[in-house]
């Protein structure tokens, strides 16, 4: 009687191990994809970032305004500067 | 009878050989014992350096380097995560399927990837520094059977958003992050960071496990420039085509502001990283020149603006078998405002003679030709004032018209500057300020003054000169509608082989803007020009271009009254 008490209290440990290992290689799995998922987002961050100060470049802002837009650069007498009021 | 004593023979039992056997077995552990217990006494150091040396070698290449930002924050060169994409020829499943899509994720040719793959061991790189789309593909396909064998190892590029704009000035950081060139050699320290004597481990899967201690290290320092990037836009722009309108080989265009000693914009062209014309070109100026000596002159009280000077028939004899001539005017007598307007070598020689050698060659000194800036720009020339008294006659007098003395464009600009400013010599600023991490502000760019070159008369006499060289003279293409603008221009020819050549020459142009209250200086040099041009012709226009997109910019109100 006491052996089979210690043969059921081994299987359940085992069971215990068994279903904590499982456990853990889940969480393991998910844990690592999210982290894949993080560096996918953060290189599609650095990229987009990349491309706005590509775009907001002084040389594509003047083409695309003299291009689409038809401005041209204004003269430096054209600017009328206000004082800053006191 | 003789008892003879008899040894026994030496027997070899079972517990002599077990005892033997022992012996063997122990041996080979106390020798390895005894190698441990040497290298961990006496080779330690050797075997600690050799280790550090691994981790420091890919940390190296792994590491984040500091940004190089603009004035405004507008960054200019700065480090992004990319990968590498490798290939571990063990674990690859599929090989043709695998190859295929390398093949058309990362664009390149199947038979590449097959030469690769012949030629390595197990391990092999595909690509380096992949596109980030092309990462989020590959990464995609990782954990399924066609990603098997596939590596993406991470590494940092450094990444120009504006493409070469003040590539120049910022210069090139290698594979390893080593600061090679420009401002990237300037400041490695600050913008990379000494981790050699740090521990880092790296795992399985490529990603680096730093000591608490250097994680919390970690963070490098940010440079900001004085630069203002869409000046420099303007000043590379105007100087790429005035470049290839003339034909020219090289040339430079540079914006100070003349009260703080800021450079604005420093601008090559054709642009080559950490390579800046600013600093490391020395040339002979020409008449831009003339400024000094006559500034000098005016300064030591030796002349007035008011005087006349003789022109000697337009012929003037410096020495035996050494004549100066002006062809671009007929007159016997010249002001000084117009020996500057109509840039002639004889009056501008006939006051450098009246100054003396000791006098100008102090002078020359003193608005900081002949030495290096503090800006320590890699590669930067101190250019070459030979000293005073081994010149001849001849050569003062072509020194006063800018011959003989060897200036680099930051050098010219400063002493131009200087005059601008009430006379004032200024430190010239490249860095504005380094941040570090942890938000500490190091302000690098306060204005200091060197010295005092001309007395403030002397610099408000100049101005009206050089003002009216822009007005009436040789400078007229850098007038702008609305301002005063006070400069002077310069066409020198080069010295060759054979003397100086009418076919090699530079063309410059140099002054500031508005002329009541300068706010920016601005030269223009073009170097070796095919097209035969002038100073006034070719670089004028360039300065007026740059100059008006500049005043526009920052809003500075015209300082002439009636202008419409």
């Amino acid at each position: 009687m006491r052996v089979l008490g210690v043969v059921i209290l081994l299987a359940l440990f085992s069971f215990g191990i068994v279903v904590m290992r499982i456990e853990i290689n889940r969480s393991g799995r998910a844990i690592s994809q999210a982290q894949n998922e993080v560096e996918i987002k953060e290189a599609r961050n650095q990229y987009l970032k990349l491309e706005i100060l590509r775009l907001s470049s002084p040389e594509n802002i003047s083409r695309l305004a003299q291009e689409k837009l038809g401005l041209v650069p204004v003269k430096p007498h054209e600017v009328v500067v206000l004082d800053q009021p006191k | 009878m003789l008892r003879r004593s008899v040894s026994l023979p030496f027997t070899f039992d079972l517990k002599s050989r077990m005892r033997l056997a022992g012996y063997i077995l122990l041996l080979a552990p106390l020798i390895i014992l005894l190698r441990l217990a040497y290298m961990q006494t006496f080779l330690h150091e050797e075997f600690a350096s050799k280790a550090e040396r691994a981790i420091y070698n890919y940390l190296a290449e792994d590491r984040l380097r500091g940004k190089i930002l603009d004035v405004n924050g507008r960054e200019l060169a700065e480090s992004v995560r990319t990968h590498s994409c490798g290939v571990n020829k063990r674990y690859v499943k599929d090989k043709d399927k695998t190859i295929d899509f390398l093949a058309q994720t990362l664009d390149i040719p199947k038979s590449r990837i097959m030469e690769k793959w012949n030629r390595a061991g197990n391990f092999f790189f595909v690509a380096k520094k992949i596109k980030p789309d092309n990462y989020i593909k590959i990464s995609k396909i990782l954990r399924t059977p066609l990603g098997e064998g596939l590596e993406l190892t991470p590494e940092y590029e450094r990444i120009h958003p504006y493409g070469y704009s003040a590539l120049d000035v910022i210069g090139a950081a290698n594979s390893k992050n080593l600061g090679l060139s420009g401002v990237e050699q300037m400041f490695n320290r600050e913008l990379s960071q000494d981790i050699s004597r740090k521990r880092a481990k790296r795992a399985r899967r490529g990603e680096i496990i730093y000591d608490r201690k250097l994680k919390e290290e970690l963070s490098v320092a940010n440079v900001y420039l004085t630069i203002d990037e869409v000046a420099q836009y303007y000043a590379e722009t105007a100087l790429k085509k005035a470049v290839e309108d003339v034909g020219a080989e090289r040339g430079a265009a540079l914006v100070q502001e003349p009260s703080t000693g800021k450079i604005l914009a420093a601008a090559s062209y054709p642009v080559k990283d950490g390579q800046s014309m600013a600093f490391q070109f020395a040339y002979e100026p020409g008449s831009t020149f003339k400024t000094i000596s006559v500034a000098s002159a005016l300064d030591a009280g030796v002349i007035s603006v008011t005087d006349s000077i003789d022109m000697e028939g337009r012929q003037w004899t410096v020495a035996r078998g050494v004549t100066l001539r002006d062809k671009q005017h007929d007159k016997d007598f010249l002001s000084v405002p117009e020996v500057l307007q109509l840039s002639s070598n004889i009056g501008a020689g006939k006051i450098a003679v009246e100054l003396g050698a000791k006098n100008l060659f102090y002078y020359i000194k003193s608005f900081g030709f002949g030495t290096k800036t503090d800006v320590n720009f890699n590669g930067e020339s101190k250019g070459n004032v030979p000293p005073y008294n081994t010149w001849t006659k001849v050569d003062l007098a072509s020194k006063g018209y800018g011959y003989g003395v060897l200036l680099t464009p930051i050098q010219l600009i400063g002493a131009y500057s200087a005059v601008a400013n009430g006379g004032t010599l200024m430190q010239p600023h490249l860095v504005d300020r380094i941040e570090y991490a942890g938000g500490k502000v190091e302000k690098l760019s306060k204005p200091v003054k060197i010295r005092r070159v001309i007395q403030p008369e002397t610099s408000q006499a100049m101005i009206k000169v050089l003002q009216s060289v822009v007005e009436v003279g040789s400078g007229k293409r850098a007038k702008i509608k609305g301002y005063n603008v006070a400069g002077k221009t310069g066409t020198a020819e080069k010295l060759g082989k054979d003397g100086y050549g009418k076919r090699q020459h530079v063309v410059s142009f140099c002054g500031f803007v508005p002329a009541t209250n300068p706010q920016f200086t601005i030269l223009v040099v073009l170097d070796n020009p095919s097209k035969y041009t002038f100073g006034g012709t070719a670089a004028a226009p360039v300065f007026k271009e740059i100059a008006e997109h500049l005043l526009a910019l920052k809003g500075v109100k015209p300082d002439q009254l009636d202008f419409e």
